[in-house]
């Protein structure tokens, strides 16, 4: 039942790492900004075997486009957020929300 | 470039799916360049790879190969794409190879052209496929009466195929006519006598006039009708549409033009008719024998041609026959007649076809061996390049793309290149050939009749030059594509693998290619050089009899109906008046001109050896020896007034009367079996060929039989085209109608000559096109060797060595390929140059001259070839060359 399932906390980190990054969303900036804003380190397998996990519940699309030398050729698989992961991102920050709400973590 | 961990990127492959592999190796190569990253963290990552278990991305994945041609397509295009753009980045490669290419395609279109004019192209009739030609063999007893060819048939035989077959809508028959035209400008016209459904079994109308009809094929000597060739039409009557109607003279008997045949059609054999006659008019227009209506069941002089009906497979055609020639057969105890069935061409008669096909076949090989020395030029440039783009490739390698895929992209590159050099060849060969065509056409002796060949490119001479164009491709283009690829990444990668000696293996390549060059350049060449020298020995062959000053005349009386004694008539008065000619000192009759191209044989039978004896005759006048400067070795010549007797040659004495005196001697002739007796030896002539001294020949004095078939020979002191006019003049002056044909005897000598000139220019210019394209193989090799070994060189010459060691070293090298290539080449010269004896006129085939003399010039041409660029290694700098790299 996706539509009721609450995201991962790493699967809202990619997910929010892809809006940030927008147009330009594959492997590598994607990691850039998860390493240098979260100062995480995330393995490639990592986040690719999470990528898939959300493109598999139709959160994200990906698609191939865009081979360059550096690559060896190879094309970047792009990324973008669908309106259904753009919903449990939602959802996921507002049952958190909800859970904090009176609490001060500051003080516990 | 940096490499990335080799293994690593090997276990990504392994594990990841191609979807997979394609982003993530991506991505870290990416990193790995961009960011400096170091091998450990690409390890890292790698790990965090192969420790997660991936989901298959379906609709990310490529579909699988074979199954999809919409990727294969674009995979193609993208390749395409991909050879434009890297040859437009290196022109000078791309036409330096397409040049090569082009001449070695173009001479093979070209010669494929021809053959495909003769022998493959359907005749210009409707629905050609549907036309079938057949020809008969016999084996078992049987004797038979010969026109032209034994696979031809009787007038009673096709009436019976005719009349009994089962599978044609129509049977045709035709024979080839020449014959003389009367008029103001009398000549020989060549043309055909035909069935009178001949047209219609074709499916060709007259464009004027009428086709022949039934009734006008009904009866002996019936229709004295003609429908003339469109060109000869043109040419005579300047296509005035009166023609039909008015009357031609054909062997004096006049033909009423009753149609003109389409501008497109002349004839159906080898050679262009002018004009085409009932097959009743045969004793008219092939005097000598009535062949129709004949019972005689047993002459081959008629070739058949039918239209297959609907539906009917040749197959059916074939056994539907067989049935009507094994009934035939039983009349002939013995016999087994074997028929032939097959879509006609012009070239259709088993016995020339064959022979044909193997003239073509060698030819073929010939310019298939230019071809070769081309595909071994441009695949040592191919070498060199994958050399330059070793790096690229590298990295496409270790990036994971396939090495098929690899080899796939540079097979498009040289397909590519191939196609573009067919395609300049094949326009230049068709362009050429026209002009090529035109000069070999006025090459041939005079009188030849002209050939009915049509040059056009079809869709066969098309197909041909892409299907060889396209192999060239893949011949030219694996070698190297699959050395390039070779999965040998460190040192590629490294770069630093050109210092020194380079890629062995792509070394002995390059050497072997050169070896293949070298050697068959010098079967052509050795093969040109032969040639010539025969044709040099034909210069200065004796022939055993004199040629200065003798022209000889021919008459077509037998054409002009005359009988053997109104034609000795003829004779005598014409000797009279052309010996009063100025100094025309000698004149004689003589049924064959040595030399001539044609022989007269009979069968002797003498006491004391076993059976007739097969040998040839001439039949002459007294002054015959004289005149051509034959001694007489023994007894004396002949009189005017002569009995039972004859001369022989020298070779006949001593094989029919080894030891003995001949004169005196007897043998008997004939069906009367009259005997006659020698009387005189005369010198051996080379009489029926060049090449060779007739063993054994008579000499008969010319009396009544054969006197429309004399020659005139005559010896003149003075000049020989004066006398060739009035030698014409004074037989017009006799008979104004007939046709005159009177030539110098040493144009005679030129048709023996012609096949080993036109072979010896033939091969001469593949052996001088396949030099050229040897040298710069040879000089690009030694070019690229001395520029990848400049540091070497450099360190060499700061040690010590001086610039002739150093072009010593280079020389030594480079001319290894080229000796062991000569060698092979000497012993497969050796092992083929038998094949030519007959046209080498008493040359040797392994003349030591020759084969000396085009090894030396091969060896010289190589080794300037090697000289130019090896001169350039002795003035490398040595401090610029250390900083070289």
């Amino acid at each position: 039942m996706p539509s009721r399932e609450f995201l991962g906390e790493f699967e809202q980190i990619v997910l929010l790492a892809l809006l940030r990054v927008g147009k330009n969303a594959y492997g590598v900036p994607v990691r850039h900004e998860i390493e240098h804003r979260a100062k995480r380190a995330v393995s490639i397998g990592a986040l690719y075997s999470t990528l898939d996990r959300l493109e598999a519940k139709g959160y994200v699309a990906s698609w191939f486009a865009d081979p360059t030398a550096e690559r060896g050729g190879r094309s970047k698989r792009y990324f973008r957020v669908e309106p259904l992961g753009l919903k449990a991102l939602k959802r996921s920050q507002k049952a958190l929300a909800v859970m904090l709400e009176g609490i001060d973590l500051q003080r516990v | 470039m940096r490499t990335p961990p080799r293994l690593a990127c090997f276990l990504l492959r392994l594990r990841l799916s191609r979807a997979h592999y394609e982003c993530i190796a991506g991505d870290l190569f990416e990193e790995f360049q961009q960011q400096r990253r170091s091998n450990s963290w690409f390890w890292h990552q790698t790990f965090s790879v192969l420790g997660t278990g991936f989901r298959a991305l379906d609709h990310l994945e490529p579909q699988s190969r074979g199954l999809n041609a919409m990727a294969l397509f674009s995979d193609l295009w993208q390749d395409l794409r991909y050879s434009i753009r890297t040859l437009r980045q290196n022109p000078g490669f791309a036409i330096v190879a397409v040049f090569t290419l082009a001449l070695g395609i173009g001479v093979n279109t070209g010669i494929f052209t021809l053959l495909n004019a003769i022998a493959l192209r359907p005749l210009p009739v409707a629905d050609s496929g549907r036309v079938m030609s057949v020809y008969q063999s016999f084996r078992g007893k049987f004797g038979r009466n010969i026109r032209n060819s034994i696979s031809y048939f009787s007038y009673p035989e096709y009436l019976n195929y005719r009349d009994n077959n089962h599978v044609f809508s129509g049977l045709a028959v035709s024979t080839d006519a020449s014959a003389s035209l009367g008029g103001a400008n009398p000549q020989r016209i060549e043309g055909q006598i035909v069935s009178c459904n001949f047209f219609a079994v074709l499916g060709r109308q007259p464009v004027l006039g009428r086709e022949f009809t039934a009734e006008e094929c009904s009866k002996a000597d019936a229709a004295p009708v003609t429908i003339l060739s469109h060109a000869f039409w043109t040419a005579q009557f300047h296509a005035d549409r009166h023609a039909i109607g008015s009357t031609i003279l054909l062997n004096r008997r006049a033909f009423t033009v009753i149609g003109i045949g389409p501008p497109d059609f002349a004839g159906t054999g080898v050679i262009s008719s002018s004009y085409w006659a009932p097959i009743v008019m045969q004793s008219t227009l092939i005097p000598g024998s009535a062949m129709v209506p004949d019972t005689n069941s047993n002459f081959s002089w008629l070739e058949m041609l039918g239209r297959l009906k609907p539906g009917i497979s040749t197959a059916r055609a074939r056994a539907d026959l067989a049935v009507i020639a094994g009934r035939i057969d039983r009349s002939y105890p013995g016999r087994t007649t074997t028929l032939a069935v097959d879509t006609a061409t012009y070239l259709r008669e088993p016995g020339a076809r064959t022979a044909v096909l193997a003239g073509s076949a060698v030819a073929l090989l010939a310019v298939g061996m230019v071809l070769l020395i081309a595909c071994a030029n441009v695949a040592n440039l191919l070498l060199a390049r994958a050399a330059a783009r070793q790096k690229e490739i590298a990295i496409r390698l270790s990036a994971g793309a396939s090495r098929g895929r690899l080899i796939r992209q540079l097979l498009t590159e040289s397909t590519l290149i191939s196609l573009t050099g067919g395609a300049f060849g094949s326009l230049l060969a068709f362009w050429s050939f026209e002009s090529l065509y035109t000069i070999v056409l006025s090459n041939l002796p005079a009188g030849t009749p002209p050939l009915a060949l049509n040059l056009t490119p079809d869709l066969r001479v098309l197909g041909y030059a892409v299907a060889i164009s396209a192999v060239t491709g893949i011949l030219f283009g694996l070698l190297p594509a699959l050395q390039a690829t070779r999965p040998d990444l460190i040192s590629a990668l490294k770069e630093e693998g050109s210092g020194f000696a380079g890629h062995i293996s792509a070394g002995w390549l390059r050497s072997a290619l050169v070896v293949a060059q070298v050697s068959v350049c010098l079967v052509l060449l050795i093969a040109a050089g032969l040639l010539t020298r025969g044709l040099q020995s034909a210069q200065t062959v004796d022939p055993g009899f004199e040629m200065k000053g003798v022209v000889a005349t021919y008459f077509d009386l037998e054409q002009q109906g005359y009988d053997n004694a109104h034609a000795l008539q003829f004779h005598r008065q014409l000797i009279e008046r052309v010996s009063a000619i100025p100094g025309v000192d000698a004149a004689s009759q003589a049924v064959t001109v040595p030399l001539g191209g044609s022989s007269y044989g009979t069968m002797i039978e003498l006491d004391g050896v076993q059976g007739p004896q097969q040998i040839k005759f001439n039949n002459i006048s007294p002054a015959f020896f004289s005149l051509l400067g034959i001694p007489i070795l023994q007894g004396r010549g002949f009189t005017e007034a002569e009995g039972q007797t004859a001369i022989i040659s020298e070779g006949t004495a001593r094989r029919f009367w080894p030891h003995q005196n001949p004169l005196g001697k007897t043998f008997r002739m004939g069906k009367e079996k009259l005997s006659y007796e020698v009387i005189g030896v005369a010198r051996d002539i080379r009489a029926s060929n060049l090449a060779s001294v007739d063993k054994t020949f008579l000499y008969f004095p010319a009396k009544l039989e054969y006197q429309t078939s004399q020659n005139l020979l005559t010896h003149t002191n003075g000049n020989v085209a004066t006398a060739v006019k009035l030698i014409r003049d004074a037989a017009h002056s006799l008979d104004p109608n007939i046709i005159v044909i009177a030539k110098p005897l040493e144009e005679r000598l030129d048709i023996w000559r012609l096949p080993s000139r036109i072979l010896a220019s033939l091969t001469a210019a593949l052996g001088l096109l396949g030099l050229l394209l040897a040298s710069l193989g040879i000089y690009g090799l030694v070019s690229y060797a001395v520029s990848s070994r400049t540091r070497e060189i450099g360190i060499r010459m700061t040690l010590g060595a001086n610039p002739v060691e150093i072009l010593g070293l280079i020389l030594k090298q480079a001319m290894r390929p080229v000796v062991l290539g000569l060698l092979i080449g000497l012993a497969a010269c050796a092992a083929a140059s038998r094949l030519m004896s007959v046209l080498l006129y008493g040359v040797s085939p392994f003349d030591p001259l020759t084969f000396g003399g085009v090894a030396l010039f091969l060896a010289g041409t190589a080794l300037l070839a090697c000289y130019i660029p090896a001169k350039r290694a002795t003035r490398v700098d040595p401090m610029e060359a250390l900083r070289y790299e």
